[in-house]
């Protein structure tokens, strides 16, 4: 590996690449500008000895006994729930290589099979295809 | 009320039925109506005609029906009352009369149709009826219009079917020809009805021919108008008696283009080249008789206007004679018929403009019995020769066609005005009615009625040159010595027509009337009955005219009758003289150059194509340059400006996440100064 | 004490590494962590405000934008390996052919 001479620390890399970057810091700029002119009242804060972990296990679950103040999220627990299955299924779905490949290859081989990379070609070429026929 | 007149669409709709059962078969390509499709339109046509006689029965019973069938457009104009448009039913004495006249032509058409075209082994039968049902249903449909858009819609109908009969032989270069021409030179007419049908509109928010006691229709409002009970919206700055002469005027346009009236004659003699059947509904029964029908049906609106009514006398009196002059020299059959339909429409027009609103409709009636029956005679002449339609290859055919001979006679007989065949009963009247309105003080009527007593001889003369040319003397051809024999199918028409033209004259025998006192004018009864502002004696007191007479009523009635005779009999004579001889010679050379202006119609188709060409054409050009370099040049203009900074601008689309970073983000921090200053909390 | 002003002032500025990460990286995966960042600059805020109110709620809430960040990055991940395996690359400016 080349790498290996360079040494492994990473390097800062400056160069005209950076300058989106500006946008970035002009943003900085400007909230932090209005974070700082913005005035704040004392914070309430937590009760000395209260278990926070705790209330946010009741308030997850909808159980009325914590120590502290805070809304029911069972609805939203679930909802996240659904998300992260979809989320799932849904990667799983992108990470199949086409239309022959089962979930099993693809998580197995991760995609380098060669039988599902002639798949893909074919319709990468497909697509070239139509792509052509359009102009 | 579940009357008669509840039928009433039925007549219409039902040649519209046959119409769509021809078309349907003429789809399908395959011959699944025996006789071509001809059946079902006998049977539309029979069935229309014994509801219109149906109809004209209960009108003799004193009823009459003006009835909202459907508003199919209804809109309120700021500013004024609501306008609607409908399609309505109006069933008077004038419109049952037409009715009977169109459904009773319309049939023996159709039966004659068989003979002329199924026997002669045609093609393209179903197109030919499916026209024949559709022309047949938007006359109908014209004469029933209780408002004057429905006319107008059904007027144009009228003429889409006129071009596709004519057009019938399309593979053959006349007719289609023709066909575009009927279409185009009607349409230029019917271009001024349109505006003439909107002005009516603007001017009365009407145009309904009766209406009702609350709201009459547009002729009511006229006369109010200029009584000054009603307030129309007049235009140009013109008073009302003005802009509604203006108006007439404008509609008049559309009944000389139909009624091949002059200017507008020159299409109606190229339209021979339809089949013959066709030239007969043409001319007797449907789209001449519309214009007519028009300025009939809204008499009441012209009888106000003055000089609307003079021009409608003197174009119909010049027309009726220079369309005469015309047919005196023509060779082919059906050319000197075609003169000679636009020379009788231009009496009746005459009739129309000198008040004679009885004589006109009259003549519409005795005119649509005998020109059909000499076109189907014709008909019968040209299939028994062939097709060969020049009078000069015909002669001799008296005794191998009995029947079409007599019949063709008879027709002739009453076209000339002979008595007592019908056309003498209503010329007279007609020329009666304009000699005494003349001298009652319209002297302009006086030079209509020296026109139209100029037409009488020379109609009697190219009539009986045709009979005899046709007819009489020694077969010329071979064809004309062995012609063709015709069968039922043509022989029965010709028999109804051929008794209707010698006694239709019965049904208003006015002069007679006059003579002897005794109620035998019934056509005058028969239209003064029905809504009272439509009838005779309500346009005798509108209209402009007085009447006075030469010496006595009686007199004048036994002169006028005389001397149209006369003139009559001495062109039937000098026929007799120049032609009813073995063997005739073309006299018409002896006119010498007036022969070659006559025979090219005083030039008329070549003026009026100069003007297309010459003026129109340039017109056109200009309009087409200006609107390819003016508006279409503003558009394309626009457009590319839109398309070239399109082009450009569509570079920020460049495809790589990034830069769409890089612009949320800077649009995130320009959106947060501008609401922090503009909020105040920023700065 | 510390003023919430502070806690904000670390949030935008985490949430602008964040972004500056996004403009000048190509790498896809660093774009995922960028995307990260910026995620727990929100959850930053979130924990702040939930103290400053004395209230439980913002606390659970951050827990949950931690599971979403999760789905994000499943999702995301998944992205990346079709954009590798259509451009042979998981440089994002190469991705470039759905524009004009």
């Amino acid at each position: 590996m080349s790498d290996a001479d360079s040494g492994s620390r990473p390097r800062l890399k400056l160069g005209g690449h950076l300058a989106p970057g500006l946008a970035a810091v002009a943003l900085f700029g400007v909230l932090a500008l209005v974070f700082l002119r913005a005035s704040f009242g004392e914070a309430a804060g937590f009760e000395q000895g209260a278990s926070i972990t705790a209330a946010i296990g009741y308030a997850m679950f909808d159980i009325d006994a914590g120590a502290v103040p805070g809304e029911s999220m069972l609805v939203a627990f679930e909802i996240i729930d659904l998300v992260l299955v979809a989320a799932l299924a849904g990667a799983v779905m992108l990470a199949r290589t086409g239309a022959g490949a089962s979930v099993v290859t693809a998580l197995t081989d991760g995609g380098r099979d060669s039988e599902s990379a002639t798949i893909a070609d074919s319709v990468r070429e497909l697509r070239d295809t139509l792509r052509g026929g359009e102009e | 009320m579940a009357g008669i007149f509840d039928f009433a669409p039925a007549i219409v709709l039902l040649p519209f039925l046959s119409f769509l059962i021809a078309v349907g078969t003429a789809l399908s390509g395959r011959d699944l109506l025996p006789k071509g499709g001809a059946i079902p339109g006998i049977a539309a046509t029979g069935g229309s005609l014994v509801l219109s006689v149906a109809m004209a029965a209960a009108v003799a019973g004193g009823e009459v029906y003006d009835e909202t069938i459907y508003a199919w457009a209804a809109g309120a104009v700021p500013g004024s009352e609501g306008l609607e448009l409908t399609f309505g039913v109006l069933i008077d004495p004038l419109s049952a009369m037409m009715l009977v006249i169109v459904t009773l032509i319309a049939l023996l058409v159709h039966v004659f149709s068989l003979g002329y075209m199924n026997d002669d082994g045609q093609t393209g039968l179903p197109r030919y009826y499916a026209g024949l049902g559709l022309f047949t249903a938007s006359m109908l449909g014209f004469v029933v219009a209780d408002n004057l858009l429905m006319a107008f819609m059904f007027f144009e109908l009228v003429g889409l079917c006129s071009y596709l009969l004519i057009g019938f032989h399309f593979r053959e270069p006349g007719p289609p020809s023709a066909a575009k021409k009927a279409f185009l030179v009607t349409r230029f007419g019917d271009y001024f009805f349109l505006v003439g049908v909107v002005a009516v509109f603007a001017t009365f928010g009407t145009a309904q021919f009766v209406g009702t006691e609350s709201a009459p229709g547009f002729p009511v409002l006229a006369e109010q108008a200029l009584h000054g009970e009603f307030t129309a919206n007049t235009f140009l700055g013109l008073g009302p008696q003005a802009w509604f002469t203006v108006v007439g005027l404008l509609v008049l346009g559309g009944v000389i283009g139909k009624s091949a009236q002059f200017p507008l004659h020159t299409w109606l003699p190229d339209a021979m080249e339809g089949p013959t059947p066709v030239s007969a509904l043409i001319h007797a029964a449907t789209m001449v008789a519309a214009g007519v029908y028009l300025v009939a049906r809204m008499y009441g609106f012209y009888a106000v206007s003055p000089t609307a009514l003079g021009v409608i006398a003197l174009v119909g009196g010049f027309t009726a004679l220079f369309a005469g002059t015309m047919g005196v020299v023509k060779r082919e059959l059906k050319q000197v018929l075609a003169y000679s339909t636009i020379s009788q429409y231009g009496y009746m027009m005459l009739a129309l403009g000198a008040g004679g609103y009885v004589a006109a409709t009259f003549h519409l009636l005795t005119h649509a019995f005998f020109k059909a029956l000499l076109f189907l005679g014709a008909g019968s002449v040209i299939l028994a020769m062939h097709h060969n339609e020049n009078m000069w290859d015909m002669g001799g055919l008296k005794d191998k066609m009995p029947v079409t001979y007599y019949s063709f006679l008879a027709g002739s007989l009453a076209l000339a005005g002979i008595f007592p065949f019908a056309g003498f009963w209503s010329k007279d009247e007609i020329l009666f009615e304009t000699l005494v309105h003349g001298l009652g003080g319209s002297p302009l009527l006086l030079l209509g009625y020296a026109f139209g007593l100029l037409a009488v001889p020379v109609t009697a003369f190219y009539t009986f040159r045709m009979v005899y040319l046709t007819f009489h003397g020694e077969p010329r051809t071979e064809q004309a010595e062995s012609p063709e024999p015709v069968r039922w199918n043509v022989k029965g028409p010709l028999a109804v027509l051929g008794v209707l033209a010698t006694v239709a004259g019965a049904v208003n025998l006015a002069p007679v009337a006059v003579l002897t006192g005794a109620h035998v004018d019934f056509l005058h009864s028969w239209l003064d009955g029905g809504f009272s502002a439509l009838t005779v004696h309500h346009y005798e007191e509108i209209d402009p005219y007085a009447s006075a007479y030469l010496g006595g009523e009686v007199t004048t009635v036994l002169l006028g009758a005389a001397v149209s005779l006369g003139l009559a009999l001495l062109g039937l004579g000098l026929a007799y003289r120049l032609y009813a001889v073995p063997e005739p010679v073309e006299h018409t050379d002896k006119l010498g150059s007036v022969k070659g202006l006559l025979y090219d119609n005083y030039y008329q188709d070549e003026y009026q194509v100069y003007l297309a060409n010459r003026v129109v054409l340039p017109l056109a050009r200009a309009a087409d340059t200006f609107d390819q370099g003016v508006i279409d040049g503003a558009v394309n203009a626009v457009s590319s400006v839109s398309l070239f900074s399109g082009s450009r601008i569509r570079r920020i689309q460049t495809g790589v996440v990034s830069n769409y970073a890089a612009l949320v983000t800077l649009g995130l921090t320009a959106l947060l100064v501008v609401f922090g200053v503009l909020g105040g909390w920023l700065l | 004490m510390v003023p919430p002003q502070y806690y904000l002032v670390l949030a935008a500025a985490v949430f602008c590494i964040g972004v500056f990460g996004l403009l000048t990286r190509k790498n896809a995966l660093l774009f995922l962590m960028s995307v990260e960042l910026m995620l727990n600059a929100a959850n930053i805020n979130l924990v702040a405000f939930s103290y400053y109110w004395g209230n439980v709620t913002g606390q659970t809430f951050g827990l949950f934008t931690m599971a979403l960040a999760a789905a994000e990055v499943a999702v995301g991940i998944g992205i990346i390996l079709v954009l590798y395996r259509n451009f042979k690359d998981v440089d994002v400016t190469e991705a470039a052919t759905m524009r004009w």
